[in-house]
């Protein structure tokens, strides 16, 4: 099986689709733009439902795709379309011809400080869940007081279902990231007042409900059905959160050390350098546009190229393992027709 | 507060602003409150900086506040909005300048509203040619006066007589910004700075010496209201809302506001006074209040004009506590004087609130 | 008439100003009046997009709609693009036309504000005009704003205003030309019509309450009911 796979990105959607891929006896390339593999995984922590550490996770991918050919740090400079195949020039001088990609190009995190309203940026106590997991992972920034914080709020949706922050979708993953957020601050100081400000809970996956319930029951955590519209900065550095609680229809006003924004899941620009290059289509919601939103979310309209993951839109980690299993299936499926 | 983060901010709303030619347009409010802010405002754009600012005694009204009053109708404003833009294209201008906040909010909204809905400017145009027998160019385009004294900031620096610094202490003055809600809270694109860190006034204060203060409720209305200030049963919306900036902004100690719209400065100058004598409270030091400046009036006085001509007479928070931080002279005899000191006499002092 | 929420939508305002609403209260946490008021900028838009028109006409006859202060600072953080603020602005011109706005105190209030603005400019070409602005009116405008009126030909003067004046400068004399100009636009635009409207049924209804058109004005002017404020307690 000599034929060429390209897979571009080395998330976990590129990992898992090469592991299985080299199982399938192929030996498909990664090319990551980074100087290493895992993606937006392997920054996190632990992972819901069940806090699996993320590096158990993203360290097993990568055992099962060491076989593989991985170019890191390296950028597809440009793709000529030939006959029946396509030239993909790499910023390391190498060239492929291949018959075959899978773009695993996945997500973009929100750009927090696009809400402007919320301070990301502006305002020293306000900080990403990207931010926190960081926090988690290395126990470093200075904005988080060791010593214990009164009160810390979860903001949800920061650049998810807004129309004026150009997203309109919802990024799936942060309902639950919060509920976990918050669990595992509340761990770590059991007397910190934690409020989460949504909109709507979707609680879809499994086991999300128990932890969410777990959030209320067991932790004490507020929850408050309201979209934070303003933050601002008091004398003390602290930040204020202004919110309608829509449940009682009363406006509410709390003071926190910390305030995490939930910044959301956006197609990721690179994603759409590669589609500009292969003339994919791009969808309504601005990732890229698969052969049908049903049936066929791996397929891109192209034969021969295939999706897996975040970039067809937000996944969580499960669905996009999945997504790459099916892919790999579906290549060496479509493989076999060519030849 | 992570000053390069608004920095970042600022440069994103931005507007090219055309630098002359410019067809002006007044304000009610202000002209009865503050009327020596316009008045210097086109003396420091057309005296100081020989700028062309066109004024005709024909213009009125935009009839903003009646609108937000909900007494006439959108066809009606917008009509009376058409008649100003004729009187623009009549007088060969294409730059409009509003001095007022709700107009340019008005000015905007009505523009945008046509480029949505053309058969409701079609409309428009008909029911003025029908009323007035006129007919008008859309200005090319609309600022609000704080826009072109942000544009000018800096060749006021450098004519500037003081700079905004105290000089008991040698440190920058505080000041707090106060924008009006329709300068960018509608359309963000149309400001400079955007609807959350307006940087107009703030633009002014830093070329000028002094330092801005971040304070809750900055991005609060002054608590004008329209209906709730115009029908004497509401004024409490419009107090509360003032009382609740102040009190936010109280533990900065802030040396000055500065306004861009017409009713605020009147609304946290007044309410002030308001607050001093029926709560006993008053926000400034030694019983003085928190003197409230329009941007015209904070140009002159850094460019060494003298408050009373300038009209700070007409406010009640005083502001000589101000001009003593800044080491402007003034002569207190003369600040209740007509014409050639023509005795008219003098306001009555408050009973709490602290005056010169 | 069709049902009101289409008579609604008809308004460029409404058209602008509700798109889809999805609950969240972006508009309301941020609201000058419904901190002050009992009032919740979400609710209205949770009505009108309801179509029920049991309750858009309940809406457009209490006071719950002229709460709003009009500082649009809910059109600036809607996710969904709505605007509350213009959605009300189109309420309260509906309530104004069909003679609603008498069914409520604050409603009421239509009559002295269409008196005290509309006839500033007509008369005057101002919205606001010292020989209208009466300091016994507007105590807290202070003892200086008084001394002014008392000597506002001379501070006026002072600082350089063109008080009354003909040619252009501060507060100047509109020309008669223009007033003329500005009452013809009343009359093609509907404005003229408008006024009359608030005060045919401002009559009718001060024939209801016994009081004739003054002492209407002063109660519509002055008077607030217990009731409104979220201060006010059950």
């Amino acid at each position: 099986m000599k034929e060429n796979i390209v897979i571009i990105g080395g998330g976990i959607a590129g990992l898992e689709a090469a592991g299985q891929l080299l199982g399938l006896g192929y030996k498909p390339i990664i090319i990551e733009k980074s100087d290493r593999l895992g993606g937006h995984v392997a920054d996190w922590n632990c992972l819901f439902p069940d806090m699996t550490p993320a590096k158990d996770v993203v360290g097993r991918l990568i055992a099962g795709a060491t076989e593989a050919n991985i170019f890191l740090n390296t950028e597809i400079s440009f793709v000529n379309k030939l006959k029946d195949s396509y030239n993909i020039m790499l910023s390391n001088g190498i060239s492929i011809i291949t018959k075959i990609i899978l773009v695993t190009t996945g997500f973009s995190v929100f750009d927090a400080s696009k809400k402007e309203e919320y301070g990301y940026g502006v305002y020293d106590q306000v900080i990403t869940n990207r931010d926190l997991e960081h926090w988690f992972n290395t126990g470093n920034d200075r904005r988080i007081d060791d010593c214990g914080m009164n009160a810390v709020g979860f903001v949800h949706c920061v650049g998810s279902r807004d129309e004026k922050a150009k997203n309109p979708q919802c990024s799936k993953v942060c309902c639950i990231t919060a509920v976990k957020q918050a669990i595992e601050l509340k761990q770590k100081f059991p007397e910190t007042m934690v409020y989460c400000f949504y909109m709507d809970l979707r609680m879809f996956g499994k086991k999300y409900e128990d932890f969410y319930i777990g959030a209320q029951r067991d932790y004490g955590i507020r929850f408050i059905r309201g979209r934070v519209s303003e933050v601002s900065e008091n004398i003390d550095g602290r930040v204020i959160v202004k919110a309608e609680d829509t449940l009682s229809g009363k406006p509410v006003k709390v003071t926190l050390d910390l305030l995490v924004l939930m910044a959301g899941m956006v197609c990721n620009p690179d994603s759409t350098k590669v589609a500009n290059m292969i003339s994919l289509p791009i969808d309504s919601d601005g990732f890229l546009k698969s052969r049908d939103n049903v049936a066929d979310i791996i397929d891109s309209p192209k034969d021969g190229i295939f999706y897996a993951g975040a970039c067809t839109g937000p996944k969580t980690v499960p669905e996009t393992l999945a997504e790459a299993r099916a892919a790999a299936l579906k290549i060496h499926l479509y493989n076999k027709t060519m030849q | 507060m992570i000053y390069q983060g608004k920095q970042k901010i600022w440069a994103d709303y931005q507007k090219e602003i055309p630098d002359d030619h410019w067809f002006y347009v007044r304000s009610c409010i202000r002209q009865n409150f503050f009327p020596g802010a316009e008045k210097m405002f086109l003396e420091i754009c057309r005296g100081l900086l020989k700028k062309d600012f066109y004024e005709t005694e024909h213009h009125t009204t935009c009839g903003g506040i009646a609108y937000h009053c909900d007494t006439i109708p959108q066809e009606t404003v917008m009509t009376i909005v058409a008649r100003q833009f004729a009187l623009m294209t009549e007088a060969g201008y294409e730059n409009y300048v509003a001095s007022c906040i709700t107009s340019f909010g008005n000015y905007i909204e009505i523009l945008e509203t046509w480029k949505e809905f053309p058969e409701l400017e079609a409309k428009i145009r008909e029911l003025l040619w029908k009323a007035c027998k006129r007919e008008f160019n859309k200005p090319k385009y609309v600022a609000h006066a704080s826009d072109l004294i942000y544009k000018y900031r800096n060749e006021i620096a450098a004519r500037a007589k003081f700079r905004l610094v105290n000089r008991h202490t040698g440190e920058p003055l505080r000041a707090v910004e106060h924008i009006g809600c329709h300068y960018a809270k509608m359309f963000p694109s149309r400001s400079i700075g955007g609807a959350e860190y307006p940087y107009v006034l703030s633009g002014m204060i830093e070329a000028w010496g002094g330092n801005v203060i971040d304070y809750p409720e900055r991005r609060h209305c002054c608590g004008y209201g329209f209906r709730q200030y115009h029908v004497k049963a509401n004024r409490g919306y419009s107090i509360s809302n003032t009382y609740k900036k102040f009190e936010s902004m109280e533990p900065y100690h802030p040396d000055f506001i500065l306004t861009n719209c017409p009713g605020c400065p009147y609304f946290m100058d007044r309410w002030q006074y308001v607050i001093a004598e029926t709560e006993g409270k008053t926000y400034g030091e030694n019983g003085y209040g928190i003197p409230v400046l329009t941007y015209e009036e904070l140009a002159s006085l850094v460019l060494g004009y003298d408050p009373w001509d300038i009209g700070l007479q007409l406010h009640q928070v005083a502001v000589e506590p101000l001009l003593d931080k800044l080491g402007i002279e003034y002569d207190p005899s003369a600040k209740y004087k007509g014409l050639n000191r023509k005795d008219i006499m003098r306001p009555e002092l408050p009973g709490v609130l602290r005056c010169c | 008439m069709g049902k009101l929420y289409d008579e609604l939508l008809k308004d460029y305002r409404a058209k602008e100003g509700l798109k889809t609403c999805i609950n969240c209260g972006t508009c309301t946490a941020i609201c000058p009046a419904a901190e002050f008021y009992r009032y919740d900028p979400r609710k209205v838009m949770d009505i009108v997009q309801s179509r029920d028109e049991d309750e858009i006409e309940k809406l457009l006859k209490s006071d719950f709609i002229w709460y709003c202060g009009e500082c649009m600072s809910c059109v600036t953080r809607c996710p969904r693009r709505n605007g509350p603020g213009l959605v009300i602005m189109a309420l309260r011109n509906l309530s104004a036309r069909l003679g609603y706005f008498t069914c409520s105190e604050k409603g009421r209030q239509l009559y002295p504000l269409t008196r005290i603005l509309t006839g500033n400019i007509l008369n005057y070409g101002y919205c606001v005009y010292p020989d209208t602005f009466k300091w016994e009116d507007h105590k807290e405008s202070g003892p200086v704003w008084k001394w002014h009126l008392e000597h506002i030909e001379d501070t006026m003067a002072r600082v350089g205003a063109n008080f009354k004046g003909e040619g252009p400068g501060v507060l100047r004399k509109i020309p008669r030309e223009s007033l003329d100009e500005l009452k013809s636009i009343f009359d093609v635009t509907g404005g003229t019509e408008r006024i009359e409207t608030v005060e045919k049924f401002s009559r009718a209804k001060a024939g209801e309450m016994g009081m004739d058109m003054d002492d209407y004005f002063r109660e519509t002017f002055e008077h607030a009911s217990q009731g409104h404020l979220n201060s006010d307690g059950d």
